[in-house]
């Protein structure tokens, strides 16, 4: 093949693939909302609406756990979104051989799982606004304006570019019968540790926990988020948190390539 | 002049095993396939064979050797090789989140195919392989058989030059195992040339033009079905269970009049004849030898017959 024919391949191919994810996530869309909503839903209810109504938790917390709701959401539904159908894929079902066998660079595969985790992640971050509107509208206290919105967007992309790496990891390492596993060993870590109901600064009293908490990029996730959109709550400098996420995002991704190369063991 | 779509030298694979264990499932294999040939490459299981095909169709990646396609080497260019070649795999990798059809149409995008032709060549072989009716069902529900078909069908679709099938009949109820023949051979008569891994002996036999034997990653032999068998000295083989075997009884039995050699396959004498068989002279034999004589059967030579001769065991017992 010429190498324009490779690249028009190569483009065609890319986007059936990701359009053939987004086909089958989309035929499986309960599961989807379902995967995706119910974690933001039961922890605003409860953390956000209940714990602040019965008196437990100041009033002032829903304001302080928004950012966090986003991040986490958009975090692990990338994750979910990436790393769940390449183990399976991989390991159980074989479906993504017949990907793997097109005349493109095999990277291709994962270049296209990784955009609908992106895709998918945006659409997680999207599904807790109503969820927070309803829950804590009359308690929440955005400071974002609108001239703030290209820098939220660029940290938006941030983090969806940082759960898709660390889902391609995720995937390549996970087996399918370990996924039960990774609910309690991996995302409830990453969810409790991430500033979601506390910022980063808030950590001072237990500086050991405030240290270990920076291998979580959801901390980084939170952190961005907070600085653009409650910036009266004091959080880490925006510069410190974009470069915990581009480093992230470099790291897991050369990473989960290697891993996924191993896997496939063809060509580059 | 032979046109060879498929040049195969010294070959290579070795795994290194977590146990520490190594591995040399291929060694040094060295083969040709002719353009427009059923090509059958035979041998029992953990002969080699899927570690062979997995580096044909650029899924691994040889330790030394050369593959040639059409002249043009697939390790140095695994993207186009895979542009001309089809691969239909041993188990069921059909994408089950989609309907039939759209397995086909999707593998024609991810091959860059022009739509318009994708939707053509997707109707006709849905109609060549008799899935027309099922086109809009989901593939999870699909028999062993239907999804062999279709794995077929999407292997074709881009128009591949070669197709390389693992074990494709491997499962299928008799019945079939033919149909999926019929099919296979009428690619082949509108040109296509197919490489496959069996295990099965007759099927190879009937179908294939030239036949490759491997064994514990070597290759054995290779030749046409009458060549492999022509290996075989005698036309004729006997068979005689007794309730004893040792190996002065089988250096006995090789000097017999009319028997050119004897060999002991999973506890059965055979000998290879030199013409007819001579029933009471063998059982006058097996009696003056005081040997009990349980079975005696006569049968003509199969390739069966010529993977016992080269390697001393049976197919289906040479794991």
């Amino acid at each position: 093949m010429s190498e324009e024919r490779k690249n028009s391949v190569t483009q065609q191919a890319f986007w059936a693939m990701v359009q053939r994810d987004l086909l089958a996530q989309w035929r499986d869309k309960k599961e989807f909302i379902f995967r995706v909503g119910m974690l933001p839903l039961v922890l605003i209810v409860v953390y956000g609406y209940v714990l602040p109504a019965i008196g437990l938790l100041p009033e002032t917390f829903p304001t302080q756990m928004f950012a966090g709701m986003v991040g986490m959401s958009i975090l692990i539904t990338g994750i979910h979104g990436t790393a769940i159908p390449f183990t399976m894929d991989f390991n159980n079902m074989h479906e993504i051989e017949d990907r793997l066998q097109a005349p493109v660079s095999r990277n291709v595969v994962a270049y296209a799982k990784m955009l609908v985790g992106i895709i998918e992640a945006f659409i997680g971050g999207l599904i807790v606004l109503p969820i927070s509107l309803i829950f804590m509208g009359s308690r929440l206290q955005l400071g974002m304006t609108a001239g703030e919105i290209p820098l939220l967007l660029l940290v938006l992309v941030l983090i969806a570019l940082a759960s898709a790496t660390l889902g391609l990891l995720v995937g390549t390492v996970v087996k399918p019968p370990q996924i039960a596993a990774m609910f309690p060993g991996f995302l409830m870590p990453v969810v409790f540790s991430g500033a979601i109901f506390f910022s980063w600064y808030a950590l001072d009293p237990v500086p050991v926990f405030q240290k270990l908490v920076l291998l979580n990029p959801l901390v980084y996730a939170n952190e961005a988020l907070r600085y653009v959109m409650t910036p009266q709550i004091r959080s880490m400098p925006l510069g410190y948190s974009l470069l915990g996420l581009v480093i992230s995002s470099v790291l897991m991704g050369r990473w989960g390539f290697k891993r996924f190369h191993a896997m496939v063991e063809g060509d580059k | 002049m032979s046109d060879l779509i498929l040049q195969v030298k010294d070959l290579q694979k070795t795994f290194h095993l977590k146990s520490g264990h190594v591995v040399k499932a291929v060694k040094g294999i060295s083969f040709s396939v002719e353009r427009g040939e059923i090509f059958g490459f035979l041998g029992p299981n953990g002969a080699g064979k899927s570690t062979s095909i997995s580096m044909l169709t650029t899924q691994l990646k040889p330790d030394g050797g050369e593959i040639l396609l059409d002249g043009d080497s697939v390790l140095q260019d695994p993207i186009t090789a895979r542009s001309r070649i089809g691969v239909v795999a041993q188990h069921n990798n059909l994408d089950r989140s989609l309907t039939a059809r759209e397995n086909l149409l999707f593998h024609a995008r991810y091959f860059g195919m022009d739509p318009v032709e994708a939707e053509k060549k997707a109707d006709e072989y849905l109609e060549k392989f008799g899935l027309t009716q099922w086109q809009d069902d989901y593939v999870r529900g699909f028999s062993g058989g239907m999804a062999q078909r279709l794995k077929i069908a999407r292997a074709m679709m881009h128009t591949p030059e070669i197709l390389f099938l693992d074990e494709p009949t491997t499962g299928l109820d008799p019945n079939y195992r033919e149909i999926l023949w019929e099919n296979m051979l009428e690619l082949n008569r509108k040109g296509t040339t197919i490489f496959l891994t069996t295990h099965y002996m007759e099927e190879p036999e009937r179908f294939c033009h030239n036949i490759a034997i491997v064994n514990q990653g070597e290759l054995k032999a290779m030749g046409t079905a009458d060549q492999l068998k022509a290996m075989i000295p005698s036309r004729n083989i006997l068979s005689l269970k007794l309730d004893k075997v040792d190996d002065r009884l089988v250096d006995a039995a090789a000097k017999l009049p009319g028997v050119a050699s004897a060999k002991v396959q999973n506890g059965v004498l055979q000998l290879y004849l030199e013409g007819k068989p001579d029933f009471d002279g063998v059982i006058r034999w097996t009696e003056d030898k005081q040997r009990t004589l349980q079975n005696i059967s006569l049968s003509t030579r199969t390739l069966d017959d010529v993977f016992v001769y080269l390697t001393g065991k049976a197919m289906n017992s040479a794991n």
